[in-house]
Protein backbone atom coordinates (compact mmCIF):
# COMPACT_ATOMS: atom_id res chain seq x y z
CA UNK A 1 0.00 0.00 0.00
CA UNK A 2 1.61 3.48 -0.93
CA UNK A 3 2.26 5.59 2.01
CA UNK A 4 -0.36 8.89 2.39
CA UNK A 5 0.59 12.17 1.66
CA UNK A 6 2.09 14.05 4.39
CA UNK A 7 0.61 17.71 3.17
CA UNK A 8 -1.22 19.08 5.79
CA UNK A 9 -2.47 21.41 3.03
CA UNK A 10 -4.32 18.49 1.54
CA UNK A 11 -5.16 16.28 4.33
CA UNK A 12 -6.15 16.80 8.17
CA UNK A 13 -3.53 15.56 10.65
CA UNK A 14 -6.16 12.78 11.61
CA UNK A 15 -6.26 11.50 8.76
CA UNK A 16 -2.67 11.38 8.01
CA UNK A 17 -2.09 9.68 11.64
CA UNK A 18 -5.50 6.92 10.49
CA UNK A 19 -4.01 6.20 7.12
CA UNK A 20 -0.59 5.18 8.38
CA UNK A 21 -1.47 3.18 11.23
CA UNK A 22 -3.72 1.18 8.81
CA UNK A 23 -0.43 1.30 6.18
CA UNK A 24 2.53 0.64 8.70
CA UNK A 25 0.64 0.05 12.52
CA UNK A 26 0.96 -3.32 13.18
CA UNK A 27 4.82 -3.62 11.65
CA UNK A 28 5.29 -0.85 14.21
CA UNK A 29 3.85 -2.09 16.86
CA UNK A 30 5.56 -5.93 16.14
CA UNK A 31 8.96 -4.13 16.21
CA UNK A 32 8.28 -2.91 20.00
CA UNK A 33 6.71 -6.23 21.02
CA UNK A 34 9.35 -7.81 20.02
CA UNK A 35 11.80 -5.09 22.59
CA UNK A 36 8.63 -5.11 25.57
CA UNK A 37 7.27 -7.46 27.73
CA UNK A 38 3.80 -6.38 27.48
CA UNK A 39 1.35 -6.06 24.81
CA UNK A 40 -0.29 -2.71 26.98
CA UNK A 41 3.15 -1.05 27.20
CA UNK A 42 3.99 -2.11 23.49
CA UNK A 43 0.73 -0.26 22.58
CA UNK A 44 1.28 3.21 24.38
CA UNK A 45 4.66 2.98 22.29
CA UNK A 46 2.54 2.44 19.32
CA UNK A 47 0.35 5.15 19.75
CA UNK A 48 3.39 7.79 21.18
CA UNK A 49 5.46 6.70 17.46
CA UNK A 50 2.06 7.94 15.55
CA UNK A 51 2.02 10.64 17.72
CA UNK A 52 5.43 11.82 16.92
CA UNK A 53 4.80 10.75 13.15
CA UNK A 54 2.44 12.95 13.03
CA UNK A 55 4.04 15.97 14.64
CA UNK A 56 7.40 15.80 12.33
CA UNK A 57 4.43 14.76 8.82
CA UNK A 58 5.62 18.04 7.54
CA UNK A 59 9.45 16.74 7.31
CA UNK A 60 8.72 13.46 6.11
CA UNK A 61 10.56 12.88 2.92
CA UNK A 62 9.46 9.68 0.70
CA UNK A 63 12.29 10.13 -1.94
CA UNK A 64 14.60 9.61 1.19
CA UNK A 65 13.08 6.78 3.24
CA UNK A 66 9.80 4.62 2.72
CA UNK A 67 7.26 5.17 5.07
CA UNK A 68 7.55 2.05 7.09
CA UNK A 69 11.48 2.36 7.87
CA UNK A 70 10.82 6.38 8.56
CA UNK A 71 8.08 5.44 10.96
CA UNK A 72 10.05 2.13 12.66
CA UNK A 73 12.76 4.52 12.76
CA UNK A 74 11.12 6.91 15.23
CA UNK A 75 9.56 4.03 16.92
CA UNK A 76 13.52 3.25 17.56
CA UNK A 77 13.96 6.59 19.28
CA UNK A 78 10.24 6.53 21.54
CA UNK A 79 11.92 3.01 22.72
CA UNK A 80 14.84 4.16 23.69
CA UNK A 81 13.68 7.08 25.12
CA UNK A 82 11.09 5.28 27.16
CA UNK A 83 14.38 3.13 28.52
CA UNK A 84 15.58 5.85 29.20
CA UNK A 85 12.83 6.98 31.47
CA UNK A 86 12.81 3.57 32.93
CA UNK A 87 16.46 3.76 34.52
CA UNK A 88 16.41 7.22 34.88
CA UNK A 89 12.98 6.59 37.38
CA UNK A 90 14.71 3.12 38.89
CA UNK A 91 12.26 0.74 37.06
CA UNK A 92 12.64 -2.82 37.46
CA UNK A 93 12.18 -4.58 34.20
CA UNK A 94 8.57 -5.71 33.67
CA UNK A 95 7.38 -8.99 34.10
CA UNK A 96 6.22 -11.31 31.47
CA UNK A 97 2.65 -10.19 30.62
CA UNK A 98 0.97 -12.70 28.59
CA UNK A 99 0.81 -13.54 24.92
CA UNK A 100 -3.11 -12.72 24.15
CA UNK A 101 -1.77 -10.88 20.87
CA UNK A 102 0.83 -13.83 19.52
CA UNK A 103 -1.64 -15.37 16.36
CA UNK A 104 -1.98 -18.63 16.65
CA UNK A 105 -4.05 -21.39 14.51
CA UNK A 106 -3.09 -24.10 17.52
CA UNK A 107 -6.75 -26.01 16.99
CA UNK A 108 -7.06 -26.35 20.61
CA UNK A 109 -6.57 -24.84 23.86
CA UNK A 110 -4.02 -27.12 24.88
CA UNK A 111 -2.04 -26.69 21.57
CA UNK A 112 -2.86 -22.91 22.07
CA UNK A 113 -0.95 -23.34 25.78
CA UNK A 114 1.90 -25.36 24.48
CA UNK A 115 2.45 -22.59 21.43
CA UNK A 116 2.41 -20.22 23.83
CA UNK A 117 5.28 -21.98 25.95
CA UNK A 118 7.21 -22.12 23.34
CA UNK A 119 6.57 -18.65 21.44
CA UNK A 120 7.80 -17.32 25.52
CA UNK A 121 10.91 -19.59 25.45
CA UNK A 122 11.97 -18.20 22.02
CA UNK A 123 11.24 -14.29 23.26
CA UNK A 124 13.26 -15.14 26.49
CA UNK A 125 15.95 -16.11 24.44
CA UNK A 126 15.89 -12.80 22.40
CA UNK A 127 15.44 -10.72 25.27
CA UNK A 128 18.42 -12.07 26.48
CA UNK A 129 20.30 -11.23 23.76
CA UNK A 130 22.03 -7.19 23.78
CA UNK A 131 19.69 -4.61 22.90
CA UNK A 132 21.28 -4.34 19.45
CA UNK A 133 21.01 -7.84 18.04
CA UNK A 134 17.53 -7.73 19.86
CA UNK A 135 16.40 -4.46 17.85
CA UNK A 136 18.05 -6.37 14.28
CA UNK A 137 15.02 -9.38 15.24
CA UNK A 138 12.30 -7.23 15.73
CA UNK A 139 13.40 -4.66 12.34
CA UNK A 140 13.53 -8.77 10.60
CA UNK A 141 10.92 -10.78 12.19
CA UNK A 142 9.19 -8.21 13.55
CA UNK A 143 8.23 -5.26 11.22
CA UNK A 144 9.22 -7.61 8.40
CA UNK A 145 12.13 -5.34 7.18
CA UNK A 146 14.28 -6.63 4.15
CA UNK A 147 18.10 -6.20 4.87
CA UNK A 148 18.16 -2.94 2.73
CA UNK A 149 15.45 -1.70 4.45
CA UNK A 150 17.28 -2.11 8.00
CA UNK A 151 20.67 -1.18 6.45
CA UNK A 152 19.15 2.23 5.56
CA UNK A 153 17.17 2.46 9.06
CA UNK A 154 20.57 2.07 11.21
CA UNK A 155 22.96 3.35 8.83
CA UNK A 156 24.99 0.54 8.07
CA UNK A 157 26.20 -1.33 5.11
CA UNK A 158 23.76 -4.69 4.16
CA UNK A 159 26.65 -6.66 4.41
CA UNK A 160 27.16 -5.91 7.83
CA UNK A 161 23.45 -6.00 8.92
CA UNK A 162 23.27 -9.32 7.04
CA UNK A 163 26.24 -10.44 9.45
CA UNK A 164 25.22 -9.17 12.51
CA UNK A 165 21.62 -10.74 11.96
CA UNK A 166 23.33 -14.00 11.10
CA UNK A 167 25.72 -13.86 14.29
CA UNK A 168 22.59 -13.03 16.47
CA UNK A 169 20.64 -16.37 14.76
CA UNK A 170 23.55 -18.32 16.07
CA UNK A 171 23.75 -17.31 19.18
CA UNK A 172 19.79 -17.35 19.24
CA UNK A 173 20.36 -21.19 18.27
CA UNK A 174 22.90 -22.16 20.51
CA UNK A 175 20.73 -20.46 23.43
CA UNK A 176 18.01 -22.77 22.37
CA UNK A 177 18.79 -25.40 20.94
CA UNK A 178 18.00 -27.36 17.47
CA UNK B 1 10.99 -13.33 2.62
CA UNK B 2 13.98 -15.67 3.82
CA UNK B 3 17.26 -13.89 2.83
CA UNK B 4 18.85 -16.15 -0.20
CA UNK B 5 22.03 -16.10 1.68
CA UNK B 6 21.04 -17.12 4.60
CA UNK B 7 23.41 -19.89 5.48
CA UNK B 8 21.89 -23.44 5.64
CA UNK B 9 22.09 -24.16 9.12
CA UNK B 10 20.43 -21.09 10.43
CA UNK B 11 17.25 -21.80 7.74
CA UNK B 12 15.52 -23.40 10.96
CA UNK B 13 15.76 -20.61 13.69
CA UNK B 14 14.95 -18.56 10.79
CA UNK B 15 11.21 -20.09 10.42
CA UNK B 16 10.85 -20.09 13.96
CA UNK B 17 11.06 -16.74 14.37
CA UNK B 18 9.09 -16.02 11.27
CA UNK B 19 6.54 -18.18 12.80
CA UNK B 20 5.94 -15.57 15.59
CA UNK B 21 3.11 -12.82 14.83
CA UNK B 22 2.03 -10.76 17.29
CA UNK B 23 -1.55 -8.85 16.11
CA UNK B 24 -2.25 -5.47 17.67
CA UNK B 25 -6.17 -5.09 19.34
CA UNK B 26 -8.48 -4.63 16.67
CA UNK B 27 -9.24 -1.33 18.12
CA UNK B 28 -5.67 0.16 19.15
CA UNK B 29 -6.25 2.54 15.48
CA UNK B 30 -9.29 4.36 16.26
CA UNK B 31 -8.13 4.60 19.86
CA UNK B 32 -4.73 6.42 18.47
CA UNK B 33 -6.66 8.08 16.02
CA UNK B 34 -8.94 9.45 18.69
CA UNK B 35 -6.21 10.02 21.04
CA UNK B 36 -5.17 12.96 18.69
CA UNK B 37 -8.25 13.95 17.40
CA UNK B 38 -8.86 15.14 21.15
CA UNK B 39 -5.64 17.01 21.39
CA UNK B 40 -3.21 14.52 22.87
CA UNK B 41 0.02 14.84 21.26
CA UNK B 42 2.08 12.52 23.01
CA UNK B 43 5.37 14.06 24.83
CA UNK B 44 7.80 11.37 25.74
CA UNK B 45 10.63 12.39 24.63
CA UNK B 46 13.94 12.10 25.73
CA UNK B 47 15.66 13.15 28.84
CA UNK B 48 18.40 15.91 28.30
CA UNK B 49 21.88 15.85 28.26
CA UNK B 50 23.66 17.00 31.65
CA UNK B 51 23.92 20.82 30.12
CA UNK B 52 20.85 21.57 29.16
CA UNK B 53 19.46 18.89 32.20
CA UNK B 54 21.06 21.55 34.36
CA UNK B 55 19.25 24.63 33.05
CA UNK B 56 16.31 22.56 32.66
CA UNK B 57 16.26 22.27 36.30
CA UNK B 58 17.36 25.78 37.05
CA UNK B 59 14.30 26.82 35.23
CA UNK B 60 11.90 24.47 36.23
CA UNK B 61 12.99 25.20 40.01
CA UNK B 62 12.05 28.64 39.40
CA UNK B 63 8.65 27.66 37.68
CA UNK B 64 7.77 25.27 40.75
CA UNK B 65 7.94 28.28 42.78
CA UNK B 66 6.48 31.05 40.85
CA UNK B 67 3.33 27.95 40.57
CA UNK B 68 3.54 27.02 44.46
CA UNK B 69 3.49 31.42 44.67
CA UNK B 70 0.72 31.24 42.28
CA UNK B 71 -1.23 28.54 43.62
CA UNK B 72 -1.73 29.60 47.13
CA UNK B 73 -4.24 32.34 45.09
CA UNK B 74 -5.40 30.59 42.21
CA UNK B 75 -7.53 27.53 42.13
CA UNK B 76 -4.88 24.35 42.89
CA UNK B 77 -3.33 22.12 39.63
CA UNK B 78 -4.68 21.25 36.38
CA UNK B 79 -6.98 19.39 35.17
CA UNK B 80 -6.39 16.63 33.01
CA UNK B 81 -8.29 13.69 31.26
CA UNK B 82 -6.89 10.76 29.98
CA UNK B 83 -9.14 8.10 28.08
CA UNK B 84 -7.89 4.46 27.09
CA UNK B 85 -10.29 1.87 25.41
CA UNK B 86 -10.77 -0.62 24.94
CA UNK B 87 -10.09 -3.57 27.22
CA UNK B 88 -12.08 -6.67 28.94
CA UNK B 89 -12.79 -5.38 32.24
CA UNK B 90 -15.63 -6.41 33.88
CA UNK B 91 -15.45 -10.18 32.80
CA UNK B 92 -17.39 -10.22 30.00
CA UNK B 93 -15.22 -11.51 27.65
CA UNK B 94 -14.82 -9.05 25.20
CA UNK B 95 -12.44 -5.95 24.82
CA UNK B 96 -14.88 -3.69 25.34
CA UNK B 97 -14.36 -1.41 28.40
CA UNK B 98 -12.30 1.79 28.60
CA UNK B 99 -11.37 3.85 32.18
CA UNK B 100 -11.77 7.67 32.06
CA UNK B 101 -9.46 9.68 34.89
CA UNK B 102 -9.66 12.81 35.81
CA UNK B 103 -6.36 14.20 37.22
CA UNK B 104 -5.16 17.32 38.96
CA UNK B 105 -1.22 17.76 38.28
CA UNK B 106 -1.19 14.39 36.30
CA UNK B 107 -1.05 12.62 39.86
CA UNK B 108 -4.00 12.85 41.96
CA UNK B 109 -6.71 11.02 40.88
CA UNK B 110 -9.94 12.95 40.97
CA UNK B 111 -12.27 10.72 38.91
CA UNK B 112 -12.13 7.01 38.12
CA UNK B 113 -14.65 5.66 35.50
CA UNK B 114 -15.23 1.94 34.02
CA UNK B 115 -17.73 2.57 30.98
CA UNK B 116 -18.80 0.38 28.21
CA UNK B 117 -18.17 1.36 24.57
CA UNK B 118 -21.65 0.61 23.41
CA UNK B 119 -21.17 2.62 20.02
CA UNK B 120 -17.47 1.20 19.33
CA UNK B 121 -16.05 4.77 18.97
CA UNK B 122 -12.87 3.91 21.30
CA UNK B 123 -13.46 6.75 23.65
CA UNK B 124 -16.44 7.33 26.13
CA UNK B 125 -19.67 8.70 24.91
CA UNK B 126 -22.31 9.93 26.30
CA UNK B 127 -24.72 6.98 25.67
CA UNK B 128 -21.92 4.14 27.33
CA UNK B 129 -22.78 2.38 29.71
CA UNK B 130 -20.80 3.47 33.27
CA UNK B 131 -19.95 0.34 34.98
CA UNK B 132 -18.26 2.10 37.86
CA UNK B 133 -17.50 5.43 38.94
CA UNK B 134 -15.34 6.69 41.87
CA UNK B 135 -14.21 9.61 43.53
CA UNK B 136 -10.39 10.36 44.86
CA UNK B 137 -10.28 7.51 46.90
CA UNK B 138 -9.94 3.50 46.25
CA UNK B 139 -12.45 1.45 47.65
CA UNK B 140 -14.97 -1.64 46.99
CA UNK B 141 -18.30 -0.38 47.12
CA UNK B 142 -20.14 -3.48 47.40
CA UNK B 143 -19.30 -6.78 48.63
CA UNK B 144 -16.81 -8.78 46.52
CA UNK B 145 -19.39 -11.68 44.90
CA UNK B 146 -17.86 -15.07 44.71
CA UNK B 147 -16.83 -14.72 41.09
CA UNK B 148 -15.31 -11.70 40.97
CA UNK B 149 -11.98 -11.71 39.01
CA UNK B 150 -8.86 -9.36 39.06
CA UNK B 151 -7.90 -7.35 35.64
CA UNK B 152 -4.21 -5.69 35.36
CA UNK B 153 -2.97 -3.61 32.86
CA UNK B 154 0.37 -1.97 32.93
CA UNK B 155 1.63 0.19 31.98
CA UNK B 156 0.44 3.22 29.84
CA UNK B 157 -0.08 6.77 30.94
CA UNK B 158 -3.36 6.61 33.29
CA UNK B 159 -2.66 9.63 34.69
CA UNK B 160 -1.78 12.03 32.22
CA UNK B 161 1.68 12.66 33.86
CA UNK B 162 3.40 11.77 30.36
CA UNK B 163 5.48 8.89 30.81
CA UNK B 164 3.41 5.51 30.24
CA UNK B 165 4.11 4.11 33.85
CA UNK B 166 0.94 3.51 35.58
CA UNK B 167 -0.89 0.71 36.43
CA UNK B 168 -4.10 0.02 36.27
CA UNK B 169 -6.13 -2.41 38.55
CA UNK B 170 -9.45 -3.32 38.44
CA UNK B 171 -12.13 -5.83 40.36
CA UNK B 172 -14.65 -7.34 37.77
CA UNK B 173 -18.07 -9.49 38.96
CA UNK B 174 -18.70 -11.03 34.87
CA UNK B 175 -20.16 -10.81 33.17
CA UNK B 176 -20.50 -6.98 33.21
CA UNK B 177 -20.02 -5.87 37.22
CA UNK B 178 -17.01 -3.77 37.78
CA UNK B 179 -16.50 -3.76 41.99
CA UNK B 180 -13.14 -1.56 42.22
CA UNK B 181 -10.62 0.55 39.68
CA UNK B 182 -7.83 2.24 40.94
CA UNK B 183 -4.09 3.07 39.00
CA UNK B 184 -0.55 2.95 40.16
CA UNK B 185 2.25 4.18 39.51
CA UNK B 186 5.47 1.54 39.25
CA UNK B 187 8.50 4.23 39.12
CA UNK B 188 9.34 3.24 42.55
CA UNK B 189 8.86 0.17 43.43
CA UNK B 190 8.17 -3.32 42.17
CA UNK B 191 5.61 -3.17 39.74
CA UNK B 192 3.27 -5.89 41.40
CA UNK B 193 3.45 -4.70 44.97
CA UNK B 194 4.05 -1.93 47.36
CA UNK B 195 2.49 0.65 45.17
CA UNK B 196 -0.21 3.04 46.40
CA UNK B 197 -3.15 2.62 44.72
CA UNK B 198 -4.75 5.70 43.80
Amino acid sequence: MAPPRADPAVRSDAAILTGWYEAHGPAVYRFLRFQVATPDLAEELTAETFFRACRAAARYRPERAGARSWLVAIARNVLRDHRRRARLRDHLPLPTGGLRDLVSDAPSPEERLLREEEVSRLLAAVAALPAGERELIGLRYGSGLEPQEIAAVLGLRVGTVRSRLWRTLGRLRERLGP
Amino acid sequence: MTDPGLPPDLAAMDTRLRGVTFEPRASLGPEIAGRWARGERGGMDGPPGPPRRLALTALAALVVAAGAWWAERRDPGATRMVDRCCHDLDGGGVADDGVLVVTRDGREVRRLRIYEDLDRNGAYSPGDPVRFERGPVPAIGRPAPERAVTFRHCCADYDGGGPPDDGLLVIGAPPDRVLMAAIYETADADETAGSPLR
